[in-house]
């Protein structure tokens, strides 16, 4: 996992140097502040996390606007996978883990004893790098989540009950399909296996899986990464489109991409470290820091 | 560059050698063939073949390779061929060669010097290091022919001659075996083709990388081919043998078939699997107690084995912390799976007996054989479930599903095709277990009547609640039956000797785990469709 690739050398919070950068800057608090209308959907304060002895996220304060495209983009190594993971607690499943600081859904805070995980997981959904469908059939991926939830009901005893959510199910599996720009690909062929469908088919119907169960946000974690430039050209329109109703995460390494779909963008550089976040194209046209500076024009990272 | 050769890209037009070299591979393919048959004796050894001895024909073919394989080396050599030889065999072959000549050497020795170890060590080890010079030292095309052909014409102009032949035996005193030749041409034969076939490869592509490529794939083609015919005959063997006995009286319209409202209709009859083995009015005894018991066997212990094992495998994959305790399961269930059988029969013997049945019943051959089963489904279901890729798992968190629910719907139906796998092989290995069913499980050697397990539930309101007497009960299982029959000595019925029934009984055990076979790779592949696009 590229997480574990960060290596920090311990510093005291107080002057945050970083001593891998091509500058010795120091970030400042100003750069890292966004100012938007509206309310936060996510509101991040002071979150570090450790793998271990090492640090991979220091203190990430960041509030994430509703219905809205928020980009993280950085090296490899910089901590954006780890950062994205932490806001649906996907990184409790890393047993060497530590994760310190708060998240905020709605004003509730996500990091506390007591939080439903299924509850958190099903308001705050995921797509990952590699397209990943469950060797099932189309149907039964996208309707996984919500049999899984105790919301539609299929099995030989609801349909002896007379309680067969078939329709139900027909429907939703239709709306999830049209929204993930899916359905007019895959409507005849519902039963085949989801294995059978191209790369980036796959991938959108992972994007519809994760809409199946209603989410307010969607993670995505370089969805775009293995997939054709035809493909990618897909889903990024998806994305812009799922901004209307969702708000959307996405990690990125490719800063065009970045430019091109996001409406607010955070800079993490090597060290775990937000050095600047603020409106895309400001940071793009105009950033604060040098080394964001740099490292958008392709000078290192 | 100097030091690199190039050798010309398109081949010359070098047909002789090819043609030379194909008629050798052709040699040694009939004689390797021949040899077979001869040694399952499809082929009598003493058969004339155009008014020669067939030996002598396997002879004679070898010693052609041998010349045609130096017509070729030689050739080459003198560039009267053309070829891409590299500078030497190579040390791998010159040891091969060495042995076989040192080998050669100390029999020659031993046949004419006699067996005292002063007089042929001495002419072995010269015999071992001019064979290994001799391939070594000179250029690829004579280092990897001659000596295969000195062999080769060595060998076959003995038989030849008749220095052996189908009479001839070697008895060689440090032994009480016996070789006669009908035997021994046919394998040394074998052995010579395999060789000369190897050679020919070699030299059909002008030698260098892409001759020993060719002379690989020959090689191990016929070792391949060798093996899958000697399972092949093993079949054939236990068919051949067994099939008169299984189709005793048999008839497809002869038997009588009652059906309700309908009445009587002609019916196939086989005798010898519908009867009972034993009984005073059973005209052709027949194994469908056996037949009855094996399968009861079988079912019993997958029953048992296969929800414990994959339960197993879940909890150890999924919760427990991979560490210590792991590992120490991990060579714990590999050790037991390659526990002799009959510990297994041991300990249902004095463990499970006195507490389940009080002698032997088909329940304690069931839990045995079910012990037996656990280990392999445990080790195959582990495995498949560690090789499910992580992203479903974390797909399916993402989707705020938990982990049971993960694991049964995913996971283990991801591990399906695997734990088939293992399941087939274990019911194959446990259907023909015969060790510890000596000890707790069979009964009567001529039972007269089958297992009637379904019908022998008998419920009560007082604890236990539900007895079976027939799971209690001694029985007879295919394998049980085989070894008891023919370990009898005198069958009771004329119609067949023990020998006869054995074979019948040996014939119906393979169809049966076949059968069983063939259930378990259907369902793998249903799963397998399901699981993938296919």
């Amino acid at each position: 996992m590229s997480n574990t690739e960060a290596v920090h050398e311990p510093s005291e919070p107080a002057q945050q140097l970083t001593t891998t950068g091509e500058s010795d800057e120091r970030v400042r608090e100003e750069w890292t502040e966004y100012d938007f209308a509206g309310d936060a959907k996510l509101a991040v304060e002071d979150l570090d996390v450790y793998y271990g002895d090492e640090q991979a996220l220091q203190s990430i304060s960041l509030d994430v606007p509703e219905e809205s495209v928020t980009a993280l983009i950085g090296p490899s190594g910089c901590g954006k996978s780890t950062f994205l993971r932490c806001l649906n607690r996907m990184n409790d499943r890393v047993k060497s883990a530590r994760i310190d600081g708060s998240v905020q859904l709605d004003d509730e805070e996500i990091y506390t004893d007591g939080v439903n995980l299924v509850e958190l997981r099903k308001r705050i959904g995921m797509v990952f790098q590699e397209p990943n469908p469950f060797p099932k059939s189309i149907r039964d991926n996208i309707s996984y989540g919500p049999r899984k939830h105790g919301d539609l009901d299929t099995g030989l005893l609801a349909r002896v009950l007379g309680r067969d959510d078939r329709e139900q199910e027909a429907d939703l599996v239709e709306r999830a399909l049209r929204r993930a720009a899916l359905w007019d690909e895959v409507e005849d062929r519902l039963d085949d296996n989801a294995l059978g469908l191209s790369g980036g088919q796959q991938q959108r119907l992972c994007i519809a899986r994760a809409l199946a169960v209603d989410p307010d946000v969607i993670l995505m974690d370089e969805p775009a990464s293995a997939l054709d430039p035809i493909a990618t050209a897909k889903i990024e329109d998806l994305i812009e489109e799922l901004a209307e109703d969702y708000t959307v995460v996405v990690v990125t390494h490719n800063m065009q991409q970045a430019a091109r779909i996001s409406d607010q963008t955070a800079v993490f550089l090597t060290g775990g470290e937000l050095v600047e976040y603020g409106d895309t194209d400001q940071i793009f046209e105009n950033p604060e820091s040098q080394r964001v500076e740099d490292y958008i024009t392709g000078k290192f990272g | 560059m100097s030091s690199v050769t190039r050798n010309r890209l398109v081949a010359g037009d070098s047909t002789t050698s090819v043609l030379v070299a194909r008629g050798v591979l052709a040699a040694s393919a009939l004689a390797f063939f021949a040899s077979w048959l001869v040694l399952f004796q499809w082929v009598d050894e003493t058969a004339l073949v155009a008014g020669v001895h067939v030996l002598k024909l396997l002879g004679v073919a070898l010693v052609a390779a041998g010349v045609g394989l130096t017509v070729v080396g030689v050739g080459s050599r003198l560039e009267y061929f053309e070829s891409t030889p590299s500078s030497s065999a190579g040390l791998p072959v010159g040891f091969v060669f060495g042995l076989l000549w040192a080998v050669l050497g100390g029999l020659v020795a031993t046949r004419l010097l006699g067996n005292a170890l002063a007089m042929w060590l001495p002419v072995a080890a010269g015999f071992g290091i001019v064979g290994l010079l001799v391939s070594v030292l000179p250029r690829e095309d004579v280092g990897s022919t001659l000596p295969v052909a000195a062999i080769l014409v060595l060998l076959g102009g003995y038989v030849v001659v008749g220095g052996i032949n189908a009479g001839w035996t070697w008895s060689p005193s440090w032994s009480s075996a016996v070789f006669p030749g009908s035997e021994l041409v046919p394998l040394l034969v074998v052995f010579g083709a395999l060789l000369s076939a190897w050679s020919a490869a070699k030299a059909r592509e002008g030698f260098g990388a892409e001759g020993r490529q060719s002379g690989a794939y020959y090689l191990v083609g016929s070792v391949v081919f060798a093996m899958l015919g000697v399972l092949a005959l093993l079949v054939a063997f236990i068919v051949k043998n067994g099939l008169e006995t299984m189709l005793t009286r048999t008839s497809l319209t002869g038997g009588h078939l009652t059906l309700p409202f309908v009445g009587s209709v002609p019916w196939a009859e086989f005798p010898f699997l519908m009867n009972q083995t034993g009984g005073l009015f059973v005209e052709v005894p027949g194994v469908l107690p056996a037949v009855m018991g094996t399968l009861w066997l079988v079912f019993g212990a997958v029953l048992f084995a296969v929800p414990l094992g994959i339960g197993a495998a879940v909890f150890l994959t999924e919760y427990a912390e991979r560490g210590r305790f792991t590992q120490v399961v991990e060579v714990a269930t590999n050790g037991l799976w390659s526990t002799p059988s009959i510990v297994f029969g041991l300990f249902g013997l004095a463990f499970l007996v006195p507490r389940i049945s009080g002698g032997n019943s088909i329940f304690v051959g069931q839990l045995v054989l079910g012990f037996m089963l656990l280990p392999l489904v445990l080790i195959t279901s582990r495995e498949a479930i560690l090789a499910v890729p992580d992203e479903h798992r974390d797909a399916s968190a993402a989707l705020g599903v938990t982990k049971w629910e993960t694991i049964r719907s995913v996971v283990l139906p991801a591990a399906m095709p695997g734990t088939i796998t293992g399941v087939i092989l274990g019911v194959g290995r446990i259907a023909g277990e015969t060790a510890p069913l000596l000890l707790v499980f069979g009964g009567s050697p001529y039972p007269s009547s089958y297992p009637n397990v379904l019908g022998s539930f008998q419920f009560s309101t007082q604890p236990p609640f539900v007895t079976n007497d027939a799971l209690l009960s001694p029985a007879s299982a295919l394998p049980y039956q085989l070894y008891s029959t023919i370990t009898a000595g005198v069958f009771p019925k004329e119609i067949f000797t023990n020998t006869e029934f054995g074979w019948g009984t040996a014939l119906v055990l393979l169809c049966v785990v076949l059968g069983l076979y063939a259930i378990g790779v259907g369902s793998r592949l249903y799963f397998r469709r399901k699981l993938h696009h296919e």
